[in-house]
């Protein structure tokens, strides 16, 4: 009897984790099976298709649709440089936070704090004003331009971060700065040979979090870019896909998978620090 | 010490050359009428200096590239949000007073009876010179392309046989078609001349224009010279007294107009309330069904008797790695599509019924928040599983001994002990799901539409709506309104941050570090 009630609780068990790894892939499964499928039309796509072809990939990338290269081109660039300025700015700030006692510090933790808990997209009205503006004022930072998107993004991005890295830094004993500085070192060489060094996981951790969040980001971009060559993927292929699923929907599904591929490695390779992130509270979209 | 001192001479030199190229455009912003932005560029260049050269502001150097970036990019705009939301900001309503007072100043017509003029054109035939205006019962006017009334005797000139100069200044008489090249030129030419001005009326000819209006500032009251009806401020607006409304009125503050409309009009109230209400409920609902699932799993991930626990964990959180703007089409396209999704086809093929996922309102509902369950759960088991390794096995043993069956088990050690950590978590999701345009936006836009003439749809969540408030708006853009909208959103997530510092205690550690 016991027995018997062993076996029946381990079937069930594994029956509904398979069944929940059935809703989990399944919409990846299809999309990687709809990139194959030779006809472009969404109405004759088949998940597991007869004969199998490479042709989705190839109008993406020297057919018709390769637009889509030079939005994983700008995705990438925008992503990459929002994730490595900002572990830099807010390693910065963090060591400072860390590591001085100066009047207004508490102010600026706890600006830090409140800030952090709103969404930047909440200013998403008086963001795009600003950049209207600058629009007339310094156009290289205006409406339309990646170097305008990244400004914002970094804002954005700052005060999760910073926060984070703070409490890391705190977790580093100081002893071993102070054996520098006996030995005549400035604090700026303390910070690049003693902490950053250190503070490697963190940073790392942060980077990607911030890269896979750039990466995926919508609202501001739709809102503030505009024109085919200066889309994102996420703008880009809501576009694409927008207006003519019924015939886009084959390049769709194989720019989709393309277009994952690249985030889920990262994703994947680095799962573990990225989960000791998240549970130390980095929520992130 | 040496090479102190070079250093330190370096650093001035460096300074120096900055501040220099600095003052330089600085110069060339005020000279352009940019005022706000020099000013703008000459604090910061001297907080930079002060940052380089004062011993006090060390922890600063530190601190501010990175608090630059968010106080412009987020303090500000939530800051100039919140004051839009006290103005009249909207279509029709976007230039300051002056500068649509300055619009009205350029709005001229033509008399009846008006004067015209006929013209002779000099140049060479890349490009004109000068414009000799020529009517019947006026004196010829000589004018250069700048605009300028040019003095006839002070230039050169030469007549020939049909009575008109034929040579001005060594340029002569340009023929039809050297005119029509440069015909931009002349098209672009305004002669400031009496009251009016001189413009092109046809090809052949220049109209004398009479401005439309008259301000008066005194009386704040715009007469339109035409007709003679006066028109007087009303709603950051002309209007006359016969109800007429000029166009572009202009922005002003008007206090808590736009809060009132939003609870009291019946255009905007019936939509906001709904709005709101399924906003919280999107986001409750959304949190419920992704932390049981999660929760669900991570108790049968968590028995180690169960084999490839990692291989099932890392299929399991797929959805949670992979770009939620690909998977939202995958699902809006793919799936939910009436005609063509896979779920139609299925279940048309099979039972024979076809369900409007995404064009009836419920079933709307219903699918967004299938997806965004699919969306969030493995984040909701990963956080599960993090915080079950935390429960001490010692404890669910003795339980055990006391004759605790697993449920009771669960009911009162692991999950009071867990919620400990998760309960943050799960109103740091809830604040996530509140404002997560992203997943409305791709899968629905907040469609479909409830009523005729509804702004809002029936997934539009208050910030989806404020969105299409601003940028969207079919009668218009309500930026003003918007932007209430989004002080609203702000307000509701200061409640919910309150929340959750009593529960995480961080506000007291700060407070304790100093």
């Amino acid at each position: 009897m016991n027995y018997k009630n062993k076996i029946w609780s381990k079937i069930w068990r594994n029956l509904i984790i398979w069944i929940a790894i059935i809703f989990a892939v399944f919409p990846i499964l299809f999309i990687i099976g709809t990139s194959f499928n030779p006809a472009n039309s969404i109405n004759t796509t088949q998940i597991f298709p007869g004969n199998p072809t490479l042709e989705n990939y190839k109008s993406l990338i020297v057919g018709e649709n390769n637009t889509f290269l030079i939005w994983v081109w700008n995705t990438l660039k925008i992503s990459f440089l929002t994730a490595g300025i900002s572990v830099f700015l807010c390693s910065l700030a963090a060591y400072s936070f860390s590591r001085f006692r100066f009047k207004g510090r508490r102010m600026g933790l706890l600006t830090i704090l409140l800030v952090q808990m709103f969404p930047q997209t909440l200013g998403i009205t008086a963001i795009f004003l600003i950049m209207t503006w600058f629009n007339d004022k310094i156009p290289f930072i205006g409406l339309n331009t990646h170097a305008g998107l990244i400004l914002v993004y970094l804002g954005g991005a700052i005060g999760m971060n910073t926060w984070l890295m703070k409490g890391y830094f705190d977790s580093i004993p100081k002893s071993l700065e102070e054996a520098a500085y006996v030995d005549g070192a400035t604090s700026f060489k303390a910070f690049r040979a003693i902490i950053l060094p250190l503070a490697r996981p963190i940073l790392v951790v942060i980077f990607i979090i911030q890269f896979i969040g750039t990466y995926s980001e919508y609202m501001i971009a739709s809102t503030l870019l505009k024109g085919d060559k200066m889309y994102t993927l996420a703008v880009g292929l809501r576009l694409f896909v927008g207006q003519h699923y019924d015939d886009r929907w084959g390049p769709f599904a194989a720019a989709g998978v393309l277009g994952s591929i690249i985030v889920i490695v990262i994703f994947y390779s680095l799962q573990d620090l990225i989960f000791s992130g998240l549970t130390g509270g980095a929520i992130k979209e | 010490m040496e090479k102190k001192f070079r250093k330190y001479i370096l650093k001035i030199s460096i300074f120096a050359m900055v501040d220099a190229l600095v003052l330089f455009f600085c110069i060339m912003f005020i000279l352009n009428d940019d005022i706000i932005i020099s000013s703008i560029i000459f604090v910061v260049t001297i907080l930079l200096n002060w940052l380089g050269f004062s011993k006090k502001s060390y922890p600063l150097r530190y601190l501010l590239p990175g608090l630059t970036f968010m106080i412009a990019m987020v303090v500000v705009p939530i800051g100039y949000n919140v004051y839009i939301s006290f103005t009249n900001y909207s279509t029709g309503h976007i230039v300051s007073k002056d500068q649509a007072i300055k619009n009205f100043m350029n709005r001229e017509y033509f008399p009846e009876n008006g004067k015209k003029y006929d013209y002779i054109a000099y140049g060479t035939p890349e490009s004109l010179k000068y414009l000799l205006l020529h009517s019947e019962n006026d004196e010829d006017t000589l004018v250069d392309m700048e605009g300028n009334v040019l003095d006839f005797n002070e230039i050169k000139h030469s007549y020939d046989d049909s009575g008109f100069p034929g040579n001005i200044d060594n340029f002569y008489v340009l023929d039809q078609k050297e005119i029509f090249k440069n015909i931009k030129e002349l098209q672009n030419l305004k002669i400031t001349y009496l009251n009016g001005w001189l413009r092109l009326g046809t090809l052949r000819e220049f109209y004398y224009y009479i401005p439309q209006y008259t301000y008066d500032s005194k009386k704040d009251i715009l007469i339109d010279n035409k007709t003679e009806k006066i028109y007087r401020v009303k709603n950051a607006q002309f209007v006359s007294d016969d109800g007429e409304m000029l166009d572009p009125g202009w922005t002003e503050v008007i206090g808590f107009q736009n809060y009132i409309r939003l609870l009291t009009t019946e255009k905007y109230r019936k939509p906001f309330f709904s709005v709101f209400l399924w906003t919280i409920e999107w986001s409750v609902l959304t949190v419920f069904f992704s932390f049981v699932i999660g929760l669900g799993l991570a108790l049968l991930l968590n028995d180690p008797k169960i084999k490839m626990r990692k291989f099932y964990r890392s299929l399991l959180i797929l959805p949670y790695a992979m770009p939620a703007f690909i998977s939202l089409l995958i699902w809006r396209y793919g799936f939910y599509n009436s005609d063509f999704g896979l779920f139609n086809k299925i279940l048309n093929s099979m039972f024979n019924i076809t369900i409007p996922w995404l064009n009836s309102p419920g079933w709307a509902r219903f699918s967004v928040i299938l997806t965004n369950v699919w969306l969030t759960f493995p984040y909701m088991m990963l956080v599960s599983l993090g915080a079950l390794q935390a429960v001490p096995g010692n404890l669910l043993e003795a339980a055990r001994i006391d004759g605790a069956n697993g449920f009771q088990r669960f009911r009162k050690i692991t999950f009071p002990l867990i919620m400990i950590s998760i309960a943050p978590l799960l109103i740091g999701s809830f604040a996530t799901t509140f404002n997560n345009f992203t997943v409305i936006w791709l899968l629905t836009e907040g469609n479909p539409i409830t009523g005729i003439g509804n702004v809002s749809g029936a997934t539009d969540i208050l910030i989806s709506y404020a969105y299409k408030l601003a940028f969207i708006g079919k009668a218009g853009n309500e930026l003003g309104l918007s932007s209430a909208v989004a002080v609203v959103i702000f307000l509701i997530i200061v409640t919910i941050s309150v929340l959750s510092f009593r529960r995480t205690k961080v506000l007291e550690e700060v407070a304790d570090e100093l």
